[in-house]
């Protein structure tokens, strides 16, 4: 794999939880890695609703994921790409 | 498939006032359209108070099924008069016209209605009468069904004077321009915005005076079918997806959740977009086969809200998100069958929301309630 899987969820309770944020700040991070990283949204993983906001990073899921947070791990990830 | 009377207006304010003082009022009902437009004495707040009053009395006295001409008496009687000019002022136009195509128009001191008719406009045939010292127009004709009206105030007609012409566009300018416009737009809200720029343009967009311009024409009844929210009983998804289904005319889902069933029971898969273009509405979705899918709960709100404030002949929202596309679909729709599921989503229960916001039977009602005064036709089926 020579990307960074990224996917936030926008359901209701992630997109009031911060999802939001997190897109506009993961959309800052893809101009800086370009092709490095691949965005994408998508709806209600596993039901785990009560821990938004929840994001996928290649595959593997954060819940209650604040940018700071996910900003380590993607990058950790980009350091291992 | 009967015909409706769709109708849309915009009103620009002076330069430098904050409020219009053309006021337009709109009352309807299954047979008929009622529209008066008028225009109070000078701009601002004081001219915003006369037509107000003005048109609100005339809807008032329209709605206790008083004949047009007794209302006009009354009006011309009650209007209070300026203390700088002495004169009692509001013009007044007023338009009555069954979905059948028979119009009942009275006009006074305002400009005369504009008929297009083979994309021509034509200047409807008057009777002239004397009502308590005013002049009254009075006119009773067939409207086709390819025909549109346009009403506009005066600040149409001088729309120039102090800019680009020392006279005003007059009724003939403006009529030309109507011809023209309808020759390249069909669609009556883009014939009414271009009709508004080519004013503010001869203004060089500082109009001299508030100014209005309406329009009504007839199109075919439109439907819409939405589903909102899983069913309590999770065994009756596949009844609720055939009921959006066998729904009529556009089909509309709202609700992440929802979106997820209507797929799986359609076979097909849920788009998520990252478009958001409002910060307050999360992106819509995609399932092939639904005309527009949003979020739900959020949108609904905005929704809701915007709907509530909404008068009859204003002209949509243009957003692209959600909540403004689900906005303009409700509103250009006659019949609107909502599905409403009861299943209460646990994780928003989880996340303490506002009350009001968390419970989705409550939005639907508003929503419903608003598009009801807005004449439509509602009608809400829960599972």
């Amino acid at each position: 794999m020579n990307k960074v899987k990224v996917e936030i969820c926008i359901g209701t309770p992630c997109y009031l939880m911060g999802a939001r944020e997190l897109i506009d700040e993961m959309q800052k991070l893809k101009k800086i890695y370009e092709d490095k990283i691949e965005l994408k949204s998508l709806h209600c993983i596993e039901e785990r609703c009560e821990k938004a906001p929840i994001v996928k990073v290649n595959g593997q899921i954060y819940e209650e994921v604040t940018y700071d947070k996910l900003q380590k791990v993607v990058k950790d990830k980009l350091s291992k790409l | 498939m009967g015909l409706v009377i769709d109708e849309f207006y915009k009103s620009i304010p002076k330069h430098g006032q904050v409020v219009c003082g053309d006021n337009v009022e709109i009352i309807k009902n299954d047979q008929e359209t009622i529209v008066v437009l008028s225009d109070g004495l000078g701009s601002g707040v004081k001219a915003n108070i006369l037509s107000t009053l003005t048109s609100k009395i005339a809807v008032g006295l329209i709605d206790k099924k008083l004949p047009l001409i007794e209302i006009v008496e009354t009006i011309i009687a009650t209007l209070p008069i300026c203390q700088v000019r002495e004169i009692a002022y509001s013009t007044l136009a007023v338009l009555k016209l069954t979905n059948k195509g028979f119009a009942h128009i009275i006009e006074i001191d305002t400009p005369s209605i504009f008929l297009l008719r083979d994309n021509k406009v034509e200047k409807i045939p008057m009777e002239e009468r004397k009502v308590l010292d005013k002049t009254v127009h009075e006119a009773k004709i067939k409207i086709d069904q390819r025909d549109k009206i346009f009403m506009v105030s005066d600040g149409v007609i001088h729309a120039g004077i102090g800019a680009l012409l020392d006279f005003g566009l007059g009724w003939e300018g403006f009529a030309r321009h109507i011809n023209s416009v309808a020759e390249r737009y069909h669609d009556l809200k883009s014939i009414i915005e271009k009709l508004i720029d080519i004013c503010m343009a001869y203004y060089l967009m500082e109009p001299g005076d508030d100014f209005t311009v309406l329009g009504l024409s007839f199109r075919k009844k439109r439907e819409l079918t939405m589903l909102s929210g899983p069913p309590q009983d999770p065994k009756k998804d596949e009844k609720v997806i055939f009921e959006l289904l066998e729904g009529p005319g556009k089909k509309v889902v709202s609700g992440g959740t929802t979106a997820h069933i209507v797929a799986r029971e359609l076979k097909q898969k849920v788009e998520s977009t990252f478009d958001y273009y409002d910060k307050d509405v999360p992106p819509i979705m995609k399932v092939n086969g639904m005309d527009l899918v949003t979020e739900g709960l959020l949108t609904l709100n905005k929704t809701a809200d915007y709907l509530d404030k909404h008068k009859l002949g204003q002209l949509y929202p243009e957003g692209k998100d959600g909540a403004s596309q689900l906005i303009r679909m409700l509103l250009a729709s006659d019949y609107i069958k909502m599905i409403v599921g009861r299943a209460v989503n646990e994780s928003h229960q989880s996340l303490n929301l506002p009350l009001e916001l968390g419970i989705r039977t409550q939005v639907m009602n508003r929503i419903a309630k608003s598009l009801k005064k807005l004449n439509k036709d509602v009608e809400i089926f829960w599972y």
